[in-house]
This record gives C-alpha cells, structure tokens and sequence, in this order.
C-alpha cells in the first residue's frame, strides 16, 4: 500500500506516469483472502477441510521452486521473429523447465517495437542497453536467453548448423522454404541431427495454394489472416440485427488477443512434446512438424465446417449468445454485461426462480411456454429471442454486482464480463494468484499471467524471468554450445555475423 | 595396388561423407521445397506410418468440450482412449446442436428420438465409449480396474468429488503409482473452488471478452468468440501439461497430478493486458477490427457483397469483409496510392504516427470510402495485384471449398464405420507430422457402445458378469 498521502498537480499524461507502477500503486490493492480464512468460509462449508489443507498443500504454487522440472535437460532453439505463436510455444516448452534459445537477426525481433497505439511511454527499458521493449513481447519471453545471429551470412549458416547439431527442438517461424533456401531447413539439419524435432509454425501453411505470403515490400502474413482464412471471424461478432454495420458493433469480428497465434503455440508443443515422447520412448528419430494458426483453430472450432457438411449451413453471427444452449449468453446489464449459463432442466429452472422473484413475468412468458419446456427447442432462435429479451428486460435495472449476488444464491454459474483491473482484483486470482508479479532481471517488477501449468503435484511448469535484452546471451551460449570465447565473438560482432 | 594398400589410403567411409548417397537422397535435396514437404506430410497416406502415442492408454471421464478435448488430442496422436459415461445418459453435449437441428443417429435405447448433437463434435474423436455409474459401490472395483490398466485420465466432476468417492489421485496413486491424474474445471482450490464454470465463463471472467469487440464508443458490445475457444484451447494446454508430465515418467517412473483451470487459462493469452494494467494502471479496452498495435492491420468492410444474388443470407449480405495488411512504410504508401490518397502517407509517414487511435480511425475510414463501390474480390484483387496482403474473411461454405484445406487434408470426407461420411476439420492437420502424424479414425460412437470390448476383451470380465452390471444399470 501506499505509505503517505500526496497532493499532485496533473498537467498531462507526463504526469501521471510516475504516479503507477507496483511501488506507486502496489497490487493486489485488497489484499487476497488468507488460506485460514479459506479453509473456515469455503471448504468447511462442504466438510472439505482434509480436502481443502490436501490441495493446499501438493499444490500451491508457492511450492513451486521446491520442486523439479519436468523437461530438464531439453535444448530447444527458437528461430525467427513477428510470431507470436512461436513465442508462446516456446514458453510453454520454458515453463515447463526446457533451456530455450532465441535466435533473432542482429537488428532484432520487430515484435519489440510493437506497443500499443505507438506510445513509447508504455515500454519497458532494460537496465542493460536502455533500449525499450514492447509488453507483448515481453509477456511471451519467458524463461529464455536471447541471441543474435545474422543468418544471411554464410558464416552466421555455418554457426547455426552447428548448433542445431546439439538441440534437441526447433522451432521457426520464418515465411515458406526462406530456411530452406539457406541451406539450413530441417531438409538439411536433418542430415546433421537426425533426433532433431524440426516444428514450423505459421499462419496458413509453408506449402499449399494458400501458403503464407509475403508482401511485394517484404510484410509478412500474421495474424489474424489465420482466423480469416478458416471462418472464425466470419463466424464472430454481432449480427446486424443487433447492431448496426460498418464499425458500430454489426460487422465481422476478430479477437481481440492474438488468439489464433496462441492456439498455434500450443499445437505446436503438444506435437513437439509427442514427437519427444515417440524419440525417447520408441525410435530415437526426430521429425518435421508443421503448425498453422488456421488450422489449429479449425480444429477446434467446434463443429463450423462439419455443419456445412451436414445439411450446407453456413453458421452466422450470434454476437453474445450461442446458438447451441440456452441460456449461455452474456446481455448488458446497468454497468456492463452479465453472463448467465445453464441449460438442463435443473439449472434452468433455477435461473428462472432467480429473475422471477423480481420479475413474476418470466415465469408466465418463460416458464410456462410450452416451446421453452423442451430443452432442444429452448435453443431455437425464436427461443434464444424471447428467454434473453425478458431477461436482459430484469438484467437492464440491476448493477453486475447485484445480478451476481441473486444468481449466486440459486448457485448458478454466472459472472459479470470482467476489465483487467477487475480481474486483477478478483480474490480468486490475487489468491491463487493467477495474475503475478514478477521482480524481472532487466525490466524491474512485472505483472503478467501465470503459467496455466503450475498448479502440479510434482513437476510444476514456473516462471523465472521475463524478458531479455537483445543478444544478451551471445556470449554464454557460443560459448557453452560452440567454444566461442570473447575474442572471436568479438570478431564476429564487427562481421556483422551476430 | 593390393587391397591392403588400398584401405591404407582411405581416410574416411564413403557412406560418412556429406551429400546426397543416392538417386532418391538426391532427388530429395533438389526437390523444390514445396514438393519435399508435400512429400514429407504426404496426404492420405497418414495411415501408413507409426503413431506417436503408440501404447498409452487414457481414462476420459469427462463432459463437454474443455476436459474431453485434452483427451482428444492424445487419442489423435495414437494414444487408446477410453470415454467413461453416465449408463443410459451419456455425456450432456450429445444433447447440443446448433439451433437443435443437427443430429447423427443411429437410434439406440439410450437416446430413442434425437441421436448424438453435432456440439459432440471432435470433442472425443477415436475413443472407445464404456459406461459406469461411480454412484453404486460396485462400480468402485471396476473403476479400479481399469486405473490399474491405464496411464491416467482426466476428470471434470466438482473439486474434491472423486476424492470422496475414494476414485482421487490419493486413492489411486497408491494403486499406480505411474498414473496421471488430471482434475479440469473452473478455478481449483482457492475461494472459488466449487464454483461451477464454462467456456464463456472463462472469456467473461478472466477479460477476454473486455478486449474483444467494438467498444461502446462506436456503438458496439464485448463480443463473444463464435467457438468455445477457452474450452478447447485450455483442454489443449492440459495435453501440453500431460505430455510434458509423461516425459517425466519416462526417466521417474512416477506419475502426478495435474489441476487446471480454464478461467486462468484466458487471461493467460491476453498478451500485454496484464503488464500494461499492472506498470501503468491503464485499463485495455476493445478496439474492433483493427489492431492496437499495427496499422494497417485489420478488416474493413466493402459496399457491395460478392454474392448479391445469392438465397443464403450469409452469401448475399456477408461476403463483403477483407482483411488487409499494411502496416510497413512502403506497403502503407503503395495503399495510399491505390485508394488514391497519397496526402495520407504524407500525413502519417511513420509507423508510430500511423497506429495512434485518431490515425487508424481516419485511415480505416479513407480505405472504406474507396471501398464502397466495390466488391470483397475486386478489393482483394487489387490489393493482391500491388503485392499488399489481403484475403478475403471467409465462410463456413468457402473453406469447405478452400483447395488450399483441401490440398493439405485439412477438410476432408471421413467414411465413419457408424454414420457415413462426415466432413471432418483439422483433425489430421491440427499439428502436421512427417513420421507420426495425427489421424482421424472414427467421430463418436453410442453410450457404452463398447462395453464388451473394454470389460470382456481388455479387463476379462466373464460376459455374464457384463450383463449383469448391465441389467443393475452399473454399466
């Protein structure tokens, strides 16, 4: 918490900005609630003491550093730049407790540059080099050395080869057959390391009608073309019955988190870690993998293009509701939107006593149609209309808060469309916590998101570091891997090979 | 020259040198990149080459999407999967479809008039379905049985259910102590723990959804994704815990156990939102189709729908959204002159001048006026003609008959030994892999359609024993 109060005279944003930051404007600004207040309030009231202190204690991830890691002893060497995807992949590899390099040309991964709307202010500089980084790429480093490695020289393909000579994983991301044409794809690192695992990842594919392009100026396909190319965005958004089109709520939606290169990213591991597993476990022989945003998120778009198959539906946009069940759908509500699900019989019902106590409507035009009684006929659009015009009418009057408190009462599962601030604050993350902070080796305190796999009985992914000065490691890893001392680095830095 | 001699001149073995041995060796290293990797994934054949995950075996006592798909890609991978339901009911998703009108049959006594919803879909591909009723004491041996038989499994049920069912991991691990148990739900221990949770619980509660969509400003709402998006992708991170947990064992021996929340996993790909909050207490909010951090880098719409004439609405009045990136100085200013305006490269020459919010709300503006006569094909067209990235936002029908998903196998006809053909999506080319790739071998099949092979053929149970549990409603 703060110690003093001040009085401040605010002229712009300059001014603000050295009144935020964790020593300024400590988080959590509650504190969480404690494990004993848990263990009294929560899990005593289901008689699940012995349970509650089990989990506790196997899982917290306080623990963490106690314990070992899972990929210990796995090199992973990380190539290219722009992609998100890679990164998160990379990390999860990281987390988990493999060494990951990253390889970036000698000027840089340009995802350092990103920040958003341009503003410079919102970087973060080293304690090295001064020079500033974006927070999207600074989240997604995690646990990782940094170096550079200019691959346009021969010199700078020789060092590469002979380090994809000792690892065990690579991932790249750089457009179609550019690697190959180096001379330094996994069609020749093959030949050098045959128990290497090669994984390309990308947005629509290195191969194919529709491989990733690159611009006549030399501009890389990214994301969100992926979601572009498989119907995700088409199948986003509110449609224009509900709101108007052309930039006022009706059109075609992307994500708004770089979501595509995320379900890339973890594709990517889960064919790398099964590729790992066949090696060790079976053949001792590495393997070419391909990961692309479109297609990973394809698969997991529910059931979108097997429809058209079906009966040629082509799906439309639902903006907050799903077509499939009713109710699951958030609508606006006095301060913001609030989410209500619950589709069996049991908890449907339940939502009904909840609004009908205020609303003795609902249960007339709700309750006691006949349609609605069927639960496959709830989810007709006819149905989905009529449940959430009569339940946004009780929502429209209420705060989230207010709507929270009611349905929780009936326990059902709902919960108010959350902002950053509000999440960070919600006593469930700040206990776990699944928002951290993180006292970085370069950029100071972070906060960012938790690993998801922490939360472990014996080998828990964790978070070291975030972050990395460009080519910071250059002189540990050539010389760990290669037997580079300073001196030839040195050579090599004025050859412009690294 | 004798033969002694000779060797005595050898410094190497040939077959040790670098370079191609071979007619084919050759042949693959002066191959075209294309050709090699067609060759290397080789579409179609996926069956003739090993599985990954030859000779796991997982218990998948689950419902929905987010916990059943964690399953799904090991059973993709080669892992056998075994799906435990509820006797006579089944998992609560074959209950979904979209607007309750499609439906696989064939009928069967658990579910006489409606078949399996298409929600079911790729949640559970290639696994083997058994019942059992974890409610009667006599299921406990059988469950046992089958932990003893397996590496592990994932369970969704309410924290702490399982335990008091002496079924959690401290039960049996002491049975197998090389057993992975996966528990995934909502939020794990903590004040929350019995809260119930789904897929837009996790995109409403952890800010995906605050980021998501046009901002009230413009006239818009949070939006929600068009998929269950934390579902499945937090159920594929708990295969990444899993694989990473199997390595492990591989070297242990031991098992583990997994708890994994999908509320947390949304937050977690929220990018620079929670760095940002926490340094600078600046609150991200939804900014539409555009990028925060690249401009040119979004979706515009055009004025005229590629299909105008068109009985399907999203033909005629949806074909009409481009995607279009330009965000380099070059690229920008080849825009510019396309759209015919060049004073707006001179207004924002820089990158960093570009993607302040008042730039990108007039530069979108510019390229959506130049756009109103024209159609999707005709702006993608001459964008595409100036060597700038644009692709047109397609539908459900254009990816169908997308020859790139179709040259890569990614949508294909399955004849499926139950129902028939059936388009399937990414299920071979979620991950493509040269020597184990991923294969799709059945889509679903009926509650407990597989009782006889599990309990008789894998855990030898006589089948008078199997139609007992059966007529007890255990199985």
């Amino acid at each position: 918490m703060a110690k003093e109060k001040r009085n401040i005279e605010i002229n712009s944003r300059a001014d603000t900005l050295p009144l935020m930051g964790p020593d300024v404007r400590p988080w959590p600004v509650t504190p969480p609630p404690t494990p004993e207040w848990v263990m009294d309030n929560i899990y005593a009231k289901r008689k699940a003491q012995e349970f509650g202190k089990f989990l506790e204690d196997n899982l917290r991830l306080d623990y963490v550093f106690d314990k070992p890691e899972a990929l210990q002893g796995l090199r992973v060497m990380c190539n290219g730049v722009w992609q998100i995807s890679r990164l998160f992949g990379a990390s999860l590899l990281s987390e988990q407790g493999a060494e990951v390099m990253h390889v970036e040309p000698p000027g840089g991964d340009p995802l350092r540059q990103l920040t958003p709307f341009g503003r410079e202010e919102y970087m973060l500089k080293d304690n090295v080099t001064g020079e500033p980084c974006g927070l999207d790429f600074l989240h997604e480093f995690r646990n990782a050395k940094s170096i550079t490695l200019n691959l346009e020289t021969p010199e700078g393909r020789e060092l590469y080869k002979s380090m994809a000579t000792v690892m065990d994983v690579i991932i790249e991301a750089w457009p179609p057959g550019y690697m190959d044409s180096l001379g330094i794809g996994y069609r020749q690192l093959s030949k050098l390391n045959p128990r290497l695992i090669y994984c390309w990842v990308g947005e629509r594919g290195q191969w194919g009608p529709g491989k990733d392009e690159v611009s006549k100026h030399g501009q890389w396909t990214l994301d969100p073309f992926s979601a572009a190319a498989d119907s995700w965005i088409h199948n986003t958004g509110f449609p224009p019955d509900q709101c108007p089109r052309g930039g006022k709520g009706g059109d075609v939606m992307r994500s708004g988190a770089w979501l595509p290169s995320y379900v890339c990213g973890e594709q990517a591991t889960v064919s790398i870690l099964a590729a790992l597993f066949w090696r060790d476990g079976v053949s001792g022989e590495g393997q070419f993998i391909e990961v692309t945003a479109a297609e990973a998120l394809m698969d997991i778009l529910d059931f979108d293009i097997g429809w058209y198959g079906f009966n040629a539906s082509i799906k439309a946009r639902t903006g907050a509701w799903d077509p499939n069940l009713n109710q699951y759908e958030w609508n606006p509500c006095k301060d913001g939107y609030m989410m209500i699900g619950g589709q069996t019989d049991r908890l449907w019902y339940r939502i009904g006593m909840c609004i009908e106590r205020e609303l003795p409507e609902f249960g007339r035009l709700i309750h006691e149609d006949p349609l609605l009684k069927e639960m496959g006929a709830r989810n007709s659009l006819q149905g989905l209309i009529k449940t959430y015009s009569i339940t946004t009418k009780w929502l429209r009057d209420i705060n989230r808060i207010e709507a929270e408190q009611k349905l929780m009462e009936y326990e059902i599962a709902a919960g108010p469309v959350l902002y950053i601030d509000e999440v960070a604050e919600f006593p469930h993350f700040k206990y776990r916590p699944w928002v951290n902070t993180i006292e970085t080796e370069f950029y100071g305190t972070v906060m960012y998101s938790e690993s998801c796999g922490a939360f472990q009985h014996r080998t828990p992914a964790r978070v070291k570091d975030l972050g990395r000065p460009l080519g910071h490691d250059n002189g540990e890893v050539y010389q760990k891997f290669l037997g580079i001392g300073p001196l030839k680095l040195r050579e090599l830095k004025a050859k412009g090979v690294i | 020259m004798d033969e002694k001699e000779l060797q005595k001149m050898k410094v190497c073995d040939f077959d040790e040198l670098p370079g191609p041995k071979s007619k084919e060796e050759l042949d693959e290293m002066k191959m075209p990149f294309e050709e090699y990797c067609r060759k290397a994934f080789d579409v179609g054949n996926e069956f003739a080459k090993p599985e990954a995950l030859k000779g796991v075996r997982w218990m998948s006592t689950t419902m929905y999407i987010f916990t059943p798909h964690s399953v799904a890609n090991l059973a993709e991978l080669g892992a056998e999967c075994i799906k435990v339901e509820m006797p006579r009911m089944g998992d609560p998703m074959r209950h979904t479809s979209p607007f309750n009108e499609a439906y696989l049959y064939p009928l069967h006594d658990t579910r006489p008039m409606t078949g399996t919803g298409y929600g079911f879909l790729n949640a559970n591909v290639n696994e083997y379905y058994i019942t059992l009723d974890y409610h009667v004491p006599e299921s406990k041996r059988v469950f046992y049985d089958l932990v003893k038989m397996s590496d592990g499994l994932t369970e969704c049920y309410r924290h702490g259910t399982f335990d008091r069912w002496k079924q959690g991991y401290r039960t049996v691990a002491e049975m197998n102590p090389r057993f992975i148990y996966v528990w995934g739900g909502g939020f794990g221990y903590g004040p929350k723990i019995f809260g119930g949770s789904y897929d837009i619980l996790g995109q409403a509660h952890a800010g995906l959804a605050s980021i998501t969509g046009t901002h009230e400003d413009f006239g818009g709402h949070a939006t929600k994704c068009t998929n269950w998006c934390i579902d499945w992708y937090s159920g594929t991170q708990i295969t990444v815990a899993i694989m990473a947990a199997m390595n492990w064992r591989l070297k242990t021996g031991l098992g583990t156990m997994i708890e994994f929340s999908q509320v947390q996993a949304a937050t977690r790909m929220c990018g620079y939102t929670a760095p940002l909050y926490g340094r600078f207490g600046i609150v991200r909010q939804r900014w539409g189709n555009w990028d925060t951090q690249l401009c040119v880098h979004g979706i515009i719409m055009t004025g005229k729908s590629d299909f105008p004439d068109a009985k399907n609405p999203q033909e005629k009045f949806e074909a009409r959204y481009v995607m279009v990136s330009a965000f380099g100085d070059a690229d920008f200013k080849e825009l510019c002159n396309i759209i015919k305006k060049p004073d707006l490269f001179s207004t924002y020459k820089s990158h960093k001048e570009r993607v302040g919010a008042p730039a990108q709300i007039d530069i979108y503006k510019a390229i959506e006026d130049w756009a109103v006569d024209k159609t999707r094909s005709q702006v993608v067209k001459i964008f595409k003609e100036a060597g700038i990235l644009s692709e047109p936002v397609l539908n459900d029908k254009e990816v169908y008959e997308s020859e790139h998903f179709r040259q890569r196998g990614t949508v294909r006809w399955n004849d499926d030994p139950l129902f028939g053909d059936i388009l399937i999506h990414s299920g071979y080319s979620a991950g493509l892999m040269s020597k184990t790739p991923r294969r799709h071998k059945w889509q679903w099949r009926p509650v407990g359609a597989d009782n006889v092979k599990i309990y008789h053929e894998l855990l030898g149970y006589p089948m008078s024993k199997i139609e007992e549990l059966y007529n007890r409603n255990i199985i």
